[in-house]
């Protein structure tokens, strides 16, 4: 069957589709609804082709090729009418980024986004890495948003298991819907309301168990934009590695790709298109394998202690205790987690190094509960590779050598503990369900000094007998052993059971409870015992708040535009000193950091200081989480050197994101000197626009402006600035305050006009008062101190790659407390108190 | 064992010896966790005396009928007073009366540098060993503590007059303890959020568990004492307003040098490098490596180079080897020269940070991130004497070399405080930025305005803060009273 593609004649298979066979000849025609996973659709129309004889422009994924088709993928018609199709469907996503000017500028300052509660732009969204939309966007040529966007205002879902949805970025393409029905064959999510109100969700505003989510994350993989995130991975931006490997939580054996970023597992998906994996296999993996309680140094028992020490004085003292226990004295337990190789090391370690007959291999049942069953009575030394032996029968043996990934009882007790490796940091063949062999890849790095199972047993055998042959690698015994043709389990016919049906799934790995490391499946078990976690909501509860209200107290709390809370505290004494441009450090509780806000407004006879808050991370998270009426542990200010208020002239004060609150104060104060002020404000999009009166009522002239021309002229501040520049006003002096990259574009765009520039820059900080020095910046070749000298240096002096990297410190050690915390109220460990089915045995 | 749970041990248990015996009696060690556990945990180093070693060590004391170590205590402690006391088993009055001196006991016996001070002027040290009396101090101190039976002193009748004490580190926390005692209203300001200055932000919980400088607090809180957090004179109010608006009657300084030194060589800027201060702060005070219990992320590094040889490098090097690092000190003099203390240099040598002596970093190294990758060190050697009577290090021409490091942590040294003589410009300065006081009144420049520790005398010890603090209390007692300052004004 011959067709023509943009003019080259192409041999066509019956039944595919015009999209398949144009992308199976190497033909891109854009596309989005369309997965590869997924049958047709047709939602998007984004893959619109013109087929000569045909009416109007056919969607190439839903049309079937037929002989003699003469088809054209790439006319000018159809380009516009793409663009304009994204165009309409940009109207209700944060679209803004995607006609910024300076996007590529953005892109190269911001390479990797950066963490936020609701994500409003590209450069926090935590999809950005691999954004389908933006791709097509570029791709498309799309410069221009028609008429102001529609943002739904739907609070980001953050008390599922596992999974976090912002609805504000959906943009129906249904995928997600489409792939729950194929792998659960049956619709836990669906399109729910019609017309305008149409969203992605639950019958009935169930949640996700109750509707009968297995967890699967099939939706999480299809998902072409930001809405549907894997809260643990979301963060951490675009992996560095993807290995294929197979899944041992349990015999099914799936096979999976483990991403990683700097050797470290970050995120697990299926390998399959037609079948979902389980949720242990897709979320369960990289929290409990980065669980800060793994094990990590090895320890041996000096003076009833268990002491780190050196690999090697561990493996001597293992040699040392174990060579009295030859024989029957002897046993070494382990299951069928570990992996053949490392089964065949144990079992010729048991039986020529300890010429023991006594080597358990305990099968683990249905949950992956391992226990030993009974071990005989004379056996006076163990070495086990997990939690498999009841605590009560510790007095009967003289030595205990742990192998294990986690601390428990066991442990505690035993004479030697050597951490080692597991699942995918360590290599080998597992057997599956059906006697097939599978190979385990390693795709990241065991914690500290932890190593393989085998080549631990390895050392000691070595340090025991001499005659001990030595593999010099896995693959050594895999070869040995006849294992080197394992393959990925890919043509699996049927979904796991835990895929299908939650309560499959296994809760138990090298007999230790998975709940206490993976807390999404606290989430999980509080969710089948009823007790879902429920986020606070920002609903208004009618506070009381009493005359006299202790110090710290929120007196008022409301979102300004997304992401972005005003709070109104009582501080008396902050409030009677406070100077425009100067700034507190609040802790929300005794166990927060202490983070800088700057002072948005206050009012001496009321006793109250106003802050403008963005959520970003943990702390900010904890801070928009207080309510009206609660108390905030500690707010100390103001701080920082107050703005000088004297006579400029005329001054064009800049303000964005966050900063805008600050500049509301400072207009006021410096007008009231008699200067001209011109406030401009910018925003992404008219949804994004905050304080518009405030700062209409303390300048001179109010200017807002939009990067997609929503509302008010288009562009960042600085280009409302050069119009005015442009337009003859005499500015005498500039002043911006935002985040980072707004006030460098200020910086580096009026460095030609001779203008003195002042951002104001807010570095991390720990006191605020000069005595750490964390946020200190070079000015000009100068080390200054933000939280003393500052917040107001000469921008056109300031080192804003610095800046920058400077404030991104800690980012990796925020994204894994922001995984800890999540949910909030389910903690590590806290699932004994709910009876897990573990009993506290975990 | 605690101590509380031994309280029974009466002096019986231990033979009264002639002093001729007692001599054989060896100086008793504390025991300590040995430094393969301890460089794991934050737990604290020392165990501390038993009851039975305490009065053993005690009964070395000769009693002397001058005493030199009282003499080289710069808050005079009564030492064979508390001493005495120890040897019949009564430590709680031991404990009492080392606090009719000293406000903060159990810090002391811990932090002071004693073989410079008293034990070097113990008549036993001229022979063999003076008589261990920090750990005696910190004994009675602890069994005070945990005994529950801390008691208050008796306090005169208020006698109308307000102090402000601003800092509540060392120096402040022994001036609000000595006027409290004298009937006088105090009101300690402090900038962080929880009390006791260099104490909680600064020295590591491995050398002074925080719990002991909060019960210390909480002793003074108990006296009456009033503390006010979050507050930061010089921004929240002026010393001025103190007076005339808040009606204070007299102001104490004690603010400190918190104000971190760099060496201003390229790259000090560079995600990596820290002062001393924000890595013992994120540490100490945010209580970082409890992460992620507590919010502030730790500083977990692999190859940690401190630079400097005092206490502080010391602290910062322990705390960044537990923390996981593999930690060498970077000096530019020799071990003679290093201010630090000899246990505290012995501890870190023994717990595995490796000493680079003679060596000067020149040049931090970073990536295309602004991170930390390496540090370019000359190395030194000794010349003549400097203006401190320490061997001037000078650098050996083209001997530079490049160390792999990814953390840098800046332990030269701090200075003064500036936010209040800012804040206050009739308070007189000097260059250096420390407040000018008459050494004998401690009164700064301003009448009624005193100043004591630190931002005194730069950066110095927990011990000389709290030495000048007793002087400035008794001043303040004299000028509250309206008695003439000096005694030669008496």
């Amino acid at each position: 069957m011959n067709v023509v593609i943009d003019g080259k004649t192409i041999e066509a298979i019956k039944g595919e589709t015009i999209l398949e066979c144009a992308l199976r000849n190497g033909i891109s025609i854009p596309h989005l609804c369309t997965h590869p996973a997924l049958p047709p659709f047709g939602a998007c129309r984004i893959c619109i082709v013109e087929v000569e004889g045909m009416r109007g422009y056919p969607t190439s994924c839903s049309t079937p090729i037929a002989e003699g088709m003469v088809i054209h993928t790439q006319t000018e018609a159809l380009r516009l009418l793409r663009r304009n199709i994204l165009g309409l469907m940009m109207l209700e996503h944060p679209s803004a980024c995607l006609v910024c000017e300076r996007r590529e500028l953005c892109d190269k300052y911001r390479p990797k986004s950066e963490k936020v509660g609701a994500t409003t732009g590209c450069h926090t969204c935590n999809n950005k890495e691999v954004c389908e939309v933006r791709e097509l966007s570029a791709d498309l040529g799309l410069a221009e948003i028609m008429v102001a966007p529609k943002y739904h205002y739907k609070p980001v879902e953050r008390s599922e298991p596992f999974i976090d949805r912002d609805l504000n970025l959906c943009i129906l393409c249904g995928r997600c819907v489409r792939i729950c029905k194929l792998h659960q064959g049956k619709s836990v999510i669906d399109f729910v309301h019609r017309s305008s109100q149409t969203h992605i969700g639950q019958a009935f505003g169930k949640n996700l168990h109750e509707a009968g989510c297995t967890f699967c994350g099939s939706c999480v993989d299809v998902c072409p934009t930001g809405t549907l995130s894997d809260r643990y991975a979301k963060w951490f931006g675009r992996p560095d590695a993807e290995i294929k490997t197979t899944c041992i939580y349990c015999d099914e054996a799936c096979a999976l790709t483990i991403y990683a970023v700097n050797n470290k597992a970050v995120m697990a998906k299926g390998l399959y298109d037609h079948l979902p994996v389980c949720v242990l296999g897709h979320f369960a993996i990289p929290e409990f394998l980065n669980s800060p309680n793994r094990l990590r140094t090895p320890q041996i028992r000096v003076n009833k202690v268990l002491r780190p020490v050196t690999s090697e004085e561990t493996v001597q003292r293992c040699a040392e205790l174990l060579k009295n226990y030859t024989g029957t004295s002897f046993a070494f337990i382990c299951d069928t987690s570990s992996t053949l190789e490392d089964r065949h090391v144990f079992k010729k370690f048991t039986q020529e190094v300890m010429q023991s007959p006594y080597y358990f291999e305990i099968i683990p049942d249905k949950k992956g509960y391992a226990k030993v069953a009974n071990i005989p009575e004379e056996v006076k030394a163990v070495i086990t590779t997990g939690l498999f032996i009841p605590q009560e029968y510790r007095n009967r043996f003289e030595v205990v050598i742990a192998l294990d990934i986690f601390p428990s009882e066991w442990t505690k007790s035993a004479d030697v503990v050597y951490p080692v490796a597991t699942f995918a940091e360590t290599s080998g063949t597992v057997l599956d369900r059906n006697n097939q062999l599978r190979p385990l890849v390693k795709a990241c790095n065991p914690p500290g000094e932890a190593l393989p199972e085998w080549s631990v047993i390895q050392q000691i055998a070595k340090t025991i007998s001499e005659n001990w042959k030595e593999y010099t690698s896995v693959e050594d015994i895999s070869r040995e052993l006849g294992f080197d043709s394992a393959k990925l389990n890919l043509d699996r016919s049927s979904a796991p059971p835990a895929s299908q049906n939650l309560k499959e799934r296994r809760e138990w790995f090298k007999g230790h409870c998975m709940e206490n490391y993976v807390t999404g499946l606290v989430a999980v078990r509080n969710f089948e015992e009823g007790n879902p976690h429920e986020e606070k909501t920002s609903i208004k509860i009618e506070v009381n708040i009493p005359e006299n209200p202790e110090h710290f107290t929120v007196l008022s709390r409301r979102e300004l535009v997304p992401n972005t809370y005003e709070f109104v505290i009582y501080a008396p004494a902050i409030a009677r000193k406070a100077s425009p441009g100067q700034f507190v450090i609040v802790m929300v509780d005794e166990s927060s950091e202490r983070i800088p806000y700057s002072l948005s407004d206050w009012d001496e006879n009321k006793g109250t200081i106003t802050l403008v808050i963005q959520e970003k991370g943990l702390s900010s998270r904890k801070m928009i989480s207080v309510m009206e009426g609660e108390r905030l542990a500690h707010v100390v200010g103001p701080l920082g050197t107050a703005f000088e208020i004297k006579q400029y002239g005329t001054i064009a004060i800049l303000g964005g994101c966050y900063g805008i609150g600050a500049v509301v104060r400072l207009s006021r104060a410096l007008r009231e000197k008699g200067n001209k002020v011109i406030v401009i404000s910018e925003a992404r999009s008219h949804y994004m626009a905050y304080y518009e009166k405030e700062l209409t009522a303390v300048s001179d002239r109010f200017i807002q402006t939009t990067i997609d021309a929503s509302s008010g002229e288009k562009g960042h501040a600085i280009d409302g600035l050069k119009r005015l520049l442009q337009a003859g006003e005499k500015i005498d002096l500039i002043v911006a305050v935002g985040c980072p990259f707004m006030m460098m574009i200020t910086a580096n765009e009026t460095r030609d006009t001779g203008i003195k520039a002042v951002c104001a820059l807010n570095p991390i900080m720990l006191d605020g008062t000069g005595m750490c020095g964390a946020c200190r910046i070079s000015v000009g070749g100068e080390t200054k101190f933000a939280c003393v000298d500052g917040p107001f240096f000469d921008a056109h002096q300031v080192d804003w790659d610095e800046v920058r990297d400077r404030r991104e410190a800690y980012s990796a050690e925020e994204i894994q407390a922001i995984s800890f915390t999540m949910p909030s109220t389910t903690i590590q460990g806290e699932h004994h108190y709910h009876q897990c089915s573990c009993m506290g045995r975990g | 064992m605690t101590p509380s749970e031994n309280s029974e041990i009466k002096a019986q248990s231990i033979p009264e010896a002639k002093p001729k015996k007692r001599e054989k009696i060896p100086r008793q060690p504390m025991p300590e966790q040995a430094p393969e556990d301890r460089r794991h945990n934050f737990d604290e180093v020392p165990y501390g005396y038993t009851p039975e070693l305490a009065m053993l060590e005690a009964s070395r004391c000769l009693d002397c009928k001058k005493p030199g170590c009282v003499e080289g205590c710069p808050v005079h402690i009564d030492i064979p007073g508390f001493i005495r006391f120890v040897k019949e088993g009564k430590f709680i009055e031991a404990a009492q009366h080392i606090k009719q001196q000293n406000a903060l006991p159990a810090v002391c016996g811990r932090v002071c540098p004693q073989e410079e001070q008293c034990e070097s002027k113990c008549i036993l040290g001229v022979k063999g060993e003076s008589v261990a009396i920090g750990r005696l101090e910190r004994f009675c101190a602890d069994y005070e503590r945990n005994s529950g039976q801390v008691q208050l002193p008796e306090i005169p009748p208020k006698t109308g007059k307000r102090v402000a004490v601003i800092g509540a580190g060392p120096a402040g926390l022994t001036v609000a303890g000595d006027l409290i005692k004298l009937g006088h209203e105090v009101t300690v300001f402090e900038a962080l959020h929880e009390p006791g200055g260099v104490l909680m932000y600064g020295i590591p919980e491995f050398r002074l568990p925080k719990e002991i400088v909060r019960a210390e607090v909480a002793y003074l809180k108990r006296l009456g004492v009033e503390f006010v957090m979050d507050f930061v004179v010089g921004r929240n109010c002026t010393i001025r307003e103190l007076f005339e608006e808040e009606g204070y009657h007299a102001v104490f300084i004690g603010t400190g040098a918190g104000l971190p030194s760099f060496m201003g060589i390229p790259g000090e800027n560079l995600v990596g490098v820290y002062s001393a201060n924000e890595y013992l702060t994120r540490s100490n005070l945010m209580k970082a490596y409890l992460f992620p219990k507590y919010d502030t992320p730790p500083i977990k590094r692999n190859k940690v180079a401190v630079v400097g040889g005092g206490n502080v490098a010391m602290d910062a090097a322990r705390t960044a080897l537990r923390l996981g690092g593999d930690v060498s000190i970077v000096y530019r003099r020799a071990r003679e020269q290093m201010p630090a203390r000899a246990e505290e240099i012995h501890h870190a040598e023994e717990e595995g940070v490796k000493m680079m002596l003679l060596n000067n970093p020149i040049r931090i190294i970073g990536d295309e991130r602004h991170r930390v990758v390496a540090m370019e060190c000359i190395r030194m050697e000794l010349g003549e004497p400097d203006a401190s009577g320490r061997r001037r290090p000078v650098p050996i021409k083209g001997s530079e070399f490049i160390m792999e490091v990814d953390t840098v942590i800046i332990a030269i040294g701090n200075q003064p405080n500036p936010l209040i003589p800012q804040s206050m410009p009739e308070l007189q300065t000097t260059k250096h930025g420390t407040i000018v006081v008459d050494s004998e009144t401690m009164m700064t420049s301003v009448p009624g305005i005193f100043a004591g520790g630190d931002i005194v005398s730069g950066a110095a010890t927990v011990i000389s803060a709290m030495g000048q603090a007793r002087t400035a209390a008794s001043s303040i007692h004299r000028y509250l009273s309206g008695e003439p300052l000096k005694k030669s004004q008496q």
